[in-house]
């Protein structure tokens, strides 16, 4: 029940014995039981109720027998939740079963002594040993285990948690003295491999000022994980807040009964082998940081902090690396429709609101704000009405500048406004408009 | 006297207590009727005689009946068998009485075939069952009707099917491997102990009222243990909210609650689903199925799985010795404590809780799941374990029931 072990050359006196020690698990077993009056007579016999009298009282001086070798428990039920089958009676794990990163191994370690003879001087040794490093678990060299007679046995329980991913050997030894006074050395090794419990994708998608992170959390190992805590943890320049359903409680129970405080919420648990459950979160440039240094430095949004639970609470904990979100526009002038009409009708002049914001730290300007010229013939949906072309003054270091321009549309339905540029007159740079205004055009 | 009474004049609609003037159902023995054709039998609270006068007890009809071997031929006997797990011998009793021809009706039939079909399912052998099954007709046909044989059920109606038998038609494709087929078998079950409800209700027949609002638990019983040992744990919500809200005050299930949170890991849901547990326990609520020992006992080793979560295996171990204190026969509490004991490195004295408790209370400690871990203790704590199994397998076969199953030693 041990992983693979390899030992070297015999023949030892001592010998490991080693099992996996997770947490016990619950013994589920529906029962093959009953109510007598199931079996004894007919399901309605008991429609007449003097047959259903005489028959419980037949019965129940049937059940007072009570002789050493009733094993009535196998087969007459006790209490109406018998046949759930869970009686609260704990099993020690039957199999190593598979481990992941995150998780805590644990181990019971028994060094016995099968030999015919004391072993004297015993040093024991318990270590992990991966790809990168050594971790020492147990060492008992300072105080060596003075002796363990024949048949008898030395045990310690080990702890390590696991922070690695693939090969791990579990490599157990023992210094001692043999009967022969001779100084013997086992060394055994008991093999397993780390796999990774979770994938989280996520998606990041920018709208006007927010940024929204989707995470989704994929479950790879072959147990269902109760999601204990999935936190989001931003970077300074963010704050988060979770998005999620209101919970609908359910309208069978009655407002003021005791059930809806007894049975939880829809806990979030995700299957074993390919389960998912998705976290969605709304981020938001913190208050104490404006609008410059929001686009210089980097652009991570934050981690995420896992702890799942599986079988009897045993835990896990994971966190994954930095997550990026959308490259930071280093755009040196910002160009955007900040506000346009309600309504918008086909072929009719409408008044759109702009801004022009300088980003660097130095003048910049005079602008020509015209439609962009393409290389394609084919109309643009939304078009500058009137004059082409708008000059805008110079703008300061960080200041903006709004503006109005007269367009028109020539398409019906969603369309962009898009294609409008603002030439830099003299650096001779253009600066596109930021294409996220979608307005409707509705007929005349 | 006794003949004519048991069929007087009435209304065959209403139910037939209002007309048994000579029945007095407090009277603690039947002294009450007298047959000139049978010896009336004495019922005493411990006596279970199976009654000497079977051929007379053919002419009784089933409304007056002084043992449950008036009932049916031999039923006094095959219940004492079933309780000591002695299925081979019901075996044995069930072909005899078909080759000597001694079940004269077709109840009796139907109760042996229900124990054949029981005892082979718990001897594992589930293909011959269902064989066995095979030659049954539609349940709810004319043929399992009491009122198709108004010539031996005068006075009686309805089916006369015992819902074990239904039961384990519903269990058997399971047993054999077709889950799916045995959940929508159990689900059909359900839907008809439902149906039946609501006709006996509107029928006033409050006793079968009360048995079908039983068999309906037990079938919701029996589906949350099939989902959660597959751990679906969404289901296995739904059927305990049902449960629950038919039984809310009963602790026992709701300490199952907190043991199904606690096994998908929700630990704070299960602290406070217990944490109610002993609140019903201080204020003295219960549905009233338990003794006040059993109800500490469950509030105990509830609180001694909290403590086995936290890892705290020295406070469970003490709360477990508490509960064995109560009641040495308290088998969950012995084997949850060996546990504990291995935790705390102490697999000597682990194997010593739980040999010991088998020597002295056989019958409530020898379940498979005990002697599964107790073999697993004797694989850690023995080079050599195959010796110890063998001898545990050797003392298991002098004492366990025949439905007992032997792989559990892995020798």
């Amino acid at each position: 029940m041990s992983a693979t072990q390899t030992q070297t050359q015999g023949p030892h006196s001592l010998a490991f014995r080693v099992m996996r020690l997770c947490k016990p698990s619950f013994h589920v077993d529906p029962p093959l039981r009953i109510d007598p009056f199931d079996l004894l007579a007919g399901e309605d016999f008991s429609d007449d109720p003097s047959s259903a009298s005489l028959f419980r009282r037949h019965v129940s001086s049937a059940d007072s027998l009570d002789s050493d070798l009733s094993y009535r428990n196998r087969f007459l039920l006790n209490h109406p939740t018998d046949p759930i089958g869970l009686s609260g009676l704990l099993l020690l794990p039957q199999s190593f079963g598979a481990i992941y990163l995150g998780e805590t191994f644990c181990s019971y370690i028994s060094v016995n002594n099968s030999s015919t003879s004391e072993v004297r001087d015993v040093t024991i040794k318990a270590e992990i040993q991966t790809e990168r490093q050594r971790i020492l678990l147990l060492d008992t060299s300072k105080s060596p285990v003075e002796s363990i007679r024949t048949a008898g046995r030395y045990d310690f329980i080990v702890e390590h948690d696991v922070k690695e991913l693939g090969a791990h050997t579990l490599v157990c030894s023992a210094l001692y003295n043999d009967a022969d006074g001779e100084r013997k050395y086992l060394p055994q090794f008991f093999k397993f491999v780390v796999a990774n419990p979770l994938s989280v994708r996520t998606k990041v998608r920018v709208v006007k000022e927010t940024t929204f992170l989707e995470a989704c959390i994929e479950n790879h190992t072959k147990a269902n994980l109760f999601m204990d805590q999935v936190d989001f943890e931003p970077a300074k320049q963010w704050t988060a807040v979770r998005l999620q359903n209101e919970d609908c409680h359910s309208t069978e129970d009655p407002p003021a009964s005791d059930l809806s405080a007894l049975i939880p919420k829809s806990p979030v648990i995700i299957r074993s082998g390919g389960g998912i459950h998705n976290y969605l979160y709304k981020l938001n440039p913190s208050a104490d940081v404006f609008g410059p240094t929001k686009f210089q430095g980097s652009n991570i949004l934050g981690k995420f902090q896992i702890t799942w639970r599986t079988n009897l609470g045993e835990p896990g904990r994971l966190q994954t690396q930095q997550i990026l979100g959308a490259p930071v526009s280093r755009k040196e002038i910002n160009m955007r429709v900040v506000e346009v009409p309600a309504v918008i009708h086909l072929n009719r002049p409408f008044l759109a609101f702009l801004n022009l914001t300088n980003q660097t730290d130095r003048q910049l300007g005079p602008f020509e704000v015209s439609l962009s010229q393409d290389e394609s013939q084919m109309e643009k949906p939304v078009g500058i009405n009137g004059l082409q072309a708008l000059m805008l003054p110079r703008i300061e270091a960080f200041g903006s500048n709004d503006f109005q321009l007269n367009l028109i549309a020539s398409k019906l339905g969603v369309q962009k406004i898009a294609g409008i540029t603002a030439l830099d007159t003299r650096e001779k740079k253009t600066y596109e408009l930021v294409p996220e205004m979608e307005i409707f055009v509705e007929s005349d | 006297m006794f003949t004519e009474s048991s069929s007087p004049a009435k209304d065959p609609d209403s139910p037939e207590s209002e007309t048994r003037p000579e029945f007095n159902p407090s009277s603690t023995d039947s002294t009450a009727t007298t047959n000139p054709n049978t010896v009336q039998t004495a019922i005493d609270s411990d006596s279970l005689e199976p009654t000497t006068f079977e051929s007379a007890s053919s002419d009784l009809p089933p409304e007056r009946f002084n043992s449950l071997d008036e009932l049916t031929h031999d039923l006094g006997s095959l219940h004492e068998l079933s309780t000591r797990g002695s299925w081979q011998a019901i075996l044995e009793k069930i072909s005899q009485a078909r080759a000597l021809f001694l079940l004269t009706k077709p109840h009796e039939h139907l109760t042996y075939l229900t124990y054949q079909v029981m005892a082979l399912v718990k001897l594992r052998r589930s293909d011959e069952a269902a064989h066995e099954l095979n030659s049954l007709h539609d349940f709810d046909g004319t043929h399992y009707r009491y009122e198709s044989f108004p010539e031996i059920y005068p006075n009686r109606k309805g089916s006369m099917v015992p819902f074990s038998l239904r039961w384990l038609y519903a269990l058997i494709p399971t047993k054999l491997g077709n889950r799916q087929e045995g959940l929508d078998r159990l689900y059909v079950l359900l839907d008809f102990v439902r149906d039946r409800i609501r006709d006996k209700e509107s029928q006033n027949l409050d006793d079968s009222v009360e048995l079908w609002k039983k068999r309906e638990r037990f079938v919701m019983s029996c589906l949350l243990g099939f989902h959660l040992g597959h751990k679906e744990f969404g289901v296995s919500l739904d059927l305990i909210k049902g449960l629950l809200n038919r039984d809310p005050l009963d602790p026992v299930l709701i300490s199952k609650l907190g043991s199904v949170q606690m096994q998908f890991g929700d630990i704070e849901g299960a602290k406070a689903t217990f944490d109610r547990v002993e609140k019903m326990l201080n204020e003295g609520k219960s549905n009233g199925l338990l003794n006040e020992t059993q109800f500490k006992n469950l509030v105990g080793r509830n609180k001694a799985l909290v403590y086995v979560v936290a890892k705290d295996y020295v406070s469970a171990v003490r709360v477990y010795d508490e509960c064995i204190e109560r009641d040495n026969s308290d088998a969950i509490a012995v084997n949850n404590k060996a546990l504990c004991l291995m935790y705390l490195r102490d697999l000597s004295d682990a194997i010593k809780v739980m040999e010991s408790a088998l020597e002295r209370v056989p019958t409530a400690a020898l379940n498979e799941s005990l002697v599964v871990n107790l073999c697993s203790m004797y694989e850690l704590a023995y080079v050599n374990h195959t010796d110890v199994k063998r001898t545990l397998n050797n003392w298991i076969a002098r004492v366990a029931p025949d439905d007992y199953d032997s792989s559990s030693t892995r020798v």
